[in-house]
């Protein structure tokens, strides 16, 4: 089957550059943003995804179709964010440092996209594969968030772009992102969580960094407009919120997780509208994820793992410094 | 109504990625009848050990209360259960899993008594993931992986029955120690003895590669027999001639160490010991080597496939003259093997560099080419920001330290074995024109805890001879190299884990003071006793190690002989702080005096000793889980620590003797720093006569220069070889997960 797409507008991007200079900060943490994600590059080769080949055959038919379905969706939302998202996101920047860091983090969603390629063709067939991805495009749910999502990156308002862009960064993944951190938490497929935990630590600065534009963004808007966005920012996440609870069942109901799956929802969603800087909208009660699943997803690169196992997801590109000649005072 | 989205597939076509690695005995037991719900999951349990609970305390009863989970509900239920020892041990004999020639050493009555007696020791693990790695990965399970058929009593049993090969009391011995926790041999052993379909005890293997296709050709032979047989494999490059070298004479030809690097990854991937854990390997190269910085570059985060290496580890041989050099700010010579080789009649890795430098940058013989060996530093420690490679061998220091003839030019898989080696020649055919020495080393550790616990000196008897047992029973005919040099040394490492727990739990901080003084008096008094023991392992045998004649060990007192140090004065022997000597008052330890070292001296001198070496100090990553210790003794990584395994996923694991009330001396390594590590490992070092594993810690906000730093205190320092780099990066202020231990503390 060929790719179809909808027609988009042409999206135009800025009206005039200037030359960026990184001496001349405007807003600290666009420097801090850059170099943490800098910091953080990585390339999916990295991690040895082959490992779970073993992993891989002994789990379930059922397993390595959900695993599939989940990782097609995953891709889909990273082929948006990256091709369309954080690029409609420059025409807005307030500083030409913001503007940088959203060209690194459309780049790395593209890495995104492209490591769960490597993930598909280290563990399963072109059948497979193909399959999976037939499935992404007849699920209403999938379709629907994608529509949903595009839809306001081609809008005309700079805020709500940034509201779409934070929950799916700090939202709209999560639903794809339990599967593997529950298999991990449970032994399985170890090497992929370990690519996954990668794209979290990423996602995660994304949806904190473009949330942190939009409060600094709104903080000149009158009182009656802040009002405004904050409806709609609530009504937005309910919208997607109860699309993501129909693909959540179309996923997980097999497996019996839609429950635990619906609470690391909760979570998310009050994490997304933390990084827009608006309260909680799920109660603690029903936000108590399953800890397994909680503790794995943290973002610090502080787990350990020997040469026996996988690469990890701890190490960072090094700040490069000479020594002088104090240091080799000897 | 819009179309559907859709994604390019194109990027898909890539070729299907190495599906060699297969056939694992993964832990199949099944998970059908556990509860699912958080209050019984075990995984679900043992996490909440990384989040605070309410009153903002560290959950350790939930880690407890997992562990009880995992044992009694997922490990009871798919054990397969026995009326007695004897019906037992003869099914595992008749269904292939028990070696019987192990268990026909013993009487049925001995066996009854022997499993009774480990059976009724009470044995819990300390920690969910003590207990969960012990089963995941040692217990002896059925052939389909459904049923656990053995405990950590009953594996302790096997193990000494075979290490005591008939001898009963040794068997009773050797079970109580690694019962207590005292002695906990190293994986390959702890894994493999007693079984009927095993690999070797084995931990470690290193091997030379010469400067001829026949050696590269052997060299892979050995990655992929070794691997199969169980622990890792380190090879030794430094020998190859560069790219674009001269082969028979035409200009230009040999493609450098790169590609045997390309093999020799593929070589350890494909090889797994019967699925109990991949193939792992190692390769070393000298700082003077023309490839050194492609070497490097394979570690790149952005190199090419083509020359890509993601699981070898690489070490990189730094002689002294490399910082004499950078401290002048010079460029360096890299030196070509291959015309090397030619001028001096030897391998390039057996030319002491530091001390020929000036004569072979003057000779016009040897191709030279230069980097600056400052840039060189930043090169290195750029990688180790990236992937933590490469280890370092500090080759002058390591040769200075070295009591044994001959010249040491790398190191193993965790940096710790440092022994001497001697070329192999080979025919045409691969046969051996001449075998040479190679390297194995069988590991076991310490729990310094319980070792001081128990008295020490007992113990450190037991394990050496433990070791030696394995040495004995060792014979590598795949590497005739290492199976010679095995028979005439007897190598073994004896290592040591928990030293910061035990810190801890005697509310010593680790690097501090007290926290040194400790160190070199444990270490002095380990010393003392691992060769009292050798020795009389010597003098029972009626032998010494082959090359004892030579070695420093034989030297007449007073003329350079090994024990010097501790008999002529240089230091004393006592300890420095007041609460370290009543430390080992309090256990009933004596600390050896110049007195009981001149009597060994002398004893030694004339009996020799059977071990050529002793001691060798590993990272314990595995061994210290399932024995809940700190690993090695570096400081914890974190106090409660995230492990990521292959086979058991993520777990969380609470440091040793670590309670609410005790946090403060759970400074974690990074917060501990460089320094305090490398003054706890200098302490060591001078009592051991192969290496010890140092782990780096740094947080991310370091830059290449504080590694520099760091690798330059610990060469002046006298460490012998730096392990791994690790950095910490903590979460960006407002992205952490609330109330997650890992993060916050």
């Amino acid at each position: 089957m060929p790719p179809i797409s909808i027609p988009r507008k042409p999206l135009k991007l800025i009206d005039r550059v200037s030359a960026i200079n990184w001496n001349r900060l405007e807003d600290e943490k666009d420097l801090e943003v850059w170099d943490r994600l800098t910091g953080n590059f990585w390339l999916p080769e990295k991690v040895p995804v082959s490992n779970d080949i073993p992993s891989w055959q002994q789990m379930s038919e059922e397993e390595h179709t959900l695993t599939m379905r989940v990782f097609t969706g995953l891709t889909l939302l990273d082929t948006i964010q990256g091709t369309v998202g954080a690029v409609s996101l420059i025409p807005d920047a307030l500083t030409p440092h913001e503007e940088a860091v959203y060209t690194n983090i459309a780049f790395m969603e593209s890495v995104h996209a492209k490591s769960y390629s490597s993930i598909f063709s280290t563990l399963c067939s072109t059948e497979q594969i193909d399959a999976a991805f037939d499935w992404s495009e007849q699920n209403e749910f999938l379709q629907k968030k994608a529509e949903i999502v595009l839809d306001y990156y081609e809008g005309d308002n700079p805020y709500k772009r940034k509201v779409a862009s934070t929950l799916l960064e700090s939202f709209l993944f999560y639903s794809g992102f339990y599967l593997p951190m529950y298999f991990s938490a449970h032994a399985k497929l170890t090497n992929t969580a370990d690519v996954i935990r990668l794209i979290i630590r990423d996602e995660a600065v994304h949806g904190y960094y473009i949330g942190y534009k939009y409060q600094k963004g709104i903080a000149q808007l009158t009182d009656a407009e802040r009002a405004d966005l904050q409806d709609y920012t609530y009504d937005l996440l309910n919208e997607l919120y109860d699309n993501e609870v129909g693909y959540t069942e179309s996923l997980y109901s097999g497996v019996g997780l839609v429950e635990d799956v619906e609470k690391f929802l909760h979570y998310n969603a009050n994490k997304a509208l933390m990084n827009l800087g608006y309260p909680a909208l799920f109660p603690a009660e029903i936000c108590d994820v399953n800890p397994a699943i909680l503790a794995a997803l943290s973002p610090n690169a502080d787990e350990n793992h020997d040469f026996f196992s996988g690469s990890g997801s701890s190490y960072v590109m090094g700040k490069a410094e000479e020594t002088d000649d104090d240091d080799w005072d000897f | 109504m819009t179309q559907p989205f859709s994604l390019h597939r194109k990027e898909f076509n890539s070729t299907m990625t190495d599906f060699t690695n297969t056939g694992l005995a993964l832990d199949n037991t099944s998970h059908a009848a556990e509860p699912t719900d958080p209050a019984h999951d075990y995984h679900a349990l043992n996490a909440m050990l990384n989040l605070y609970d309410a009153n903002g305390q560290i959950q350790f009863d939930k880690d407890k209360a997992a562990e009880r989970a995992y044992v009694t509900n997922h490990v009871a239920a798919n054990t397969v259960a026995f009326p007695s020892t004897a019906e037992r041990l003869q099914f595992l004999i008749d269904n292939q899993y028990y070696n019987p020639a192990v268990f026909a050493q013993y009487s049925a009555e001995f066996l009854d008594r022997f499993y009774a007696h480990v059976e009724s020791a009470g044995f819990e693990f300390g920690t969910f993931l003590g207990a969960f790695k012990f089963y995941t990965s040692y217990a002896l399970k059925t052939f389909d992986g459904k049923r656990y058929l053995e405990d950590f009593p009953q594996r302790c049993a096997a193990v000494a029955l075979e290490l005591a090969a008939g001898d009963e009391n040794q068997a009773v011995e050797y079970a109580d120690e690694m019962l207590a926790g005292r002695f906990q041999p190293a994986t390959p052993t702890f894994l493999n003895l007693g079984k009927a379909q095993r690999g070797e005890p084995v931990s470690c293997f290193l091997v030379r590669i010469e400067d001829n296709m026949e050696s590269i050709s052997r060299g892979i032979n050995a990655a992929l027999q070794l691997s199969k047989r169980g622990g890792g494999v380190a090879l030794l490059l430094s020998n190859l001639r560069e790219l674009g070298a001269p082969i028979k004479h035409i200009e230009n030809q040999s493609s450098g160490v790169i590609p045997v690097m390309k093999l020799l990854e593929d070589a350890f991937s494909y090889a797994n010991q019967l699925g109990a854990r991949q193939g792992a390997g190692a390769v070393y190269l000298s700082a003077h080597h023309p490839d050194i910085l492609r070497f490097l570059d394979t570690k790149r985060e952005n190199a090419d496939e083509k020359i890509r290496i993601k699981s070898l580890a690489l070490g990189v041989v730094i002689p002294d003259i490399t910082f004499e050099l950078a401290k002048r700010k010079e460029q360096m010579a890299l030196f070509s093997p291959y015309d090397v080789e030619r001028v001096y009649g030897k391998p390039f890795a057996d030319i002491a560099i530091s001390e020929h430098y000036e004569e072979m940058v003057a000779d016009d013989r040897i191709k030279k080419t230069y980097i600056d060996a400052r840039k060189f530093f930043t090169t290195i420690a750029e990688l180790q920001f990236e992937s933590g490679y490469p280890y370092i061998v500090f080759e002058d220091t390591v040769n200075r330290a070295n009591p044994i003839e001959g010249r040491v030019t790398m190191s193993n898989l965790c940096s710790e074995i440092l022994q001497v080696q001697e070329p192999s020649e080979y025919n045409e055919d691969l046969t051996y024109k001449h075998v040479g020495r190679d390297i194995s080393c069988n590991l076991g550790s310490l729990n310094i805890a319980k070792a001081m616990d128990g008295g020490l000196a007992h113990t450190v008897e037991i394990a050496i001879r433990a070791l030696t047992s394995v040495a004995e029973h060792t014979s590598i005919n795949a590497v005739p190299s290492i199976r010679r040099a095995n028979e005439e040394g007897h190598a073994i490492g004896l290592g040591q884990m928990n030293l910061h727990g035990f810190l801890a739990r005697e509310g010593i901080m680790y690097g501090s003071e007290e926290g040194l003084d400790f160190t070199d008096m444990y270490f002095m008094t380990v010393a003392y006793h691992a060769y009292r023991a050798s020795h009389k392992l010597a003098v029972e045998h009626g032998q010494a190690f082959k090359s004892f004649p030579t070695s420093d060990y034989a030297k007449p007192a007073g003329q350079g002989n090994y024990f010097d140090k501790y008999t002529d004065g240089r230091r004393s022997l006592e300890p420095r702080t007041a609460r370290v000597r009543e430390l080992f008052a309090k256990f009933g330890i004596a600390i050896p005096t110049v007195a009981d070292w001149q009597a060994l001296q002398a004893d030694i001198i004339k009996d020799g000793i059977y071990n050529q070496n002793l001691q060798a100090v590993p990272p314990t990553g595995s061994i210290s889980y399932i024995n809940h210790s700190t690993s090695s003794i570096h400081p914890i990584a974190s106090k409660i620590e995230i492990r990521k395994e292959g086979k058991i996923g993520r777990v969380y694991y609470p440091a040793a003797y670590m309670t609410n009330d005790n946090l403060e001396y759970y400074k974690d390594a990074y917060e501990i720093g460089w320094k305090a590590i490398v003054d706890t490992y200098a302490e060591a070092t001078q009592h051991v006569d192969q290496g010890l594993s140092l782990t780096l810690f740094f947080p991310d906000t370091a830059t290449t220069r504080d590694l520099n730093k760091a690798q330059i205190y610990a060469w002046r320092k006298g460490i012998k070889t730096l392990y791994y780099i690790r950095i910490r990066q903590q979460a960006l202020e407002g992205t952490e997960v609330a109330g997650c231990v890992s993060c916050m503390l």
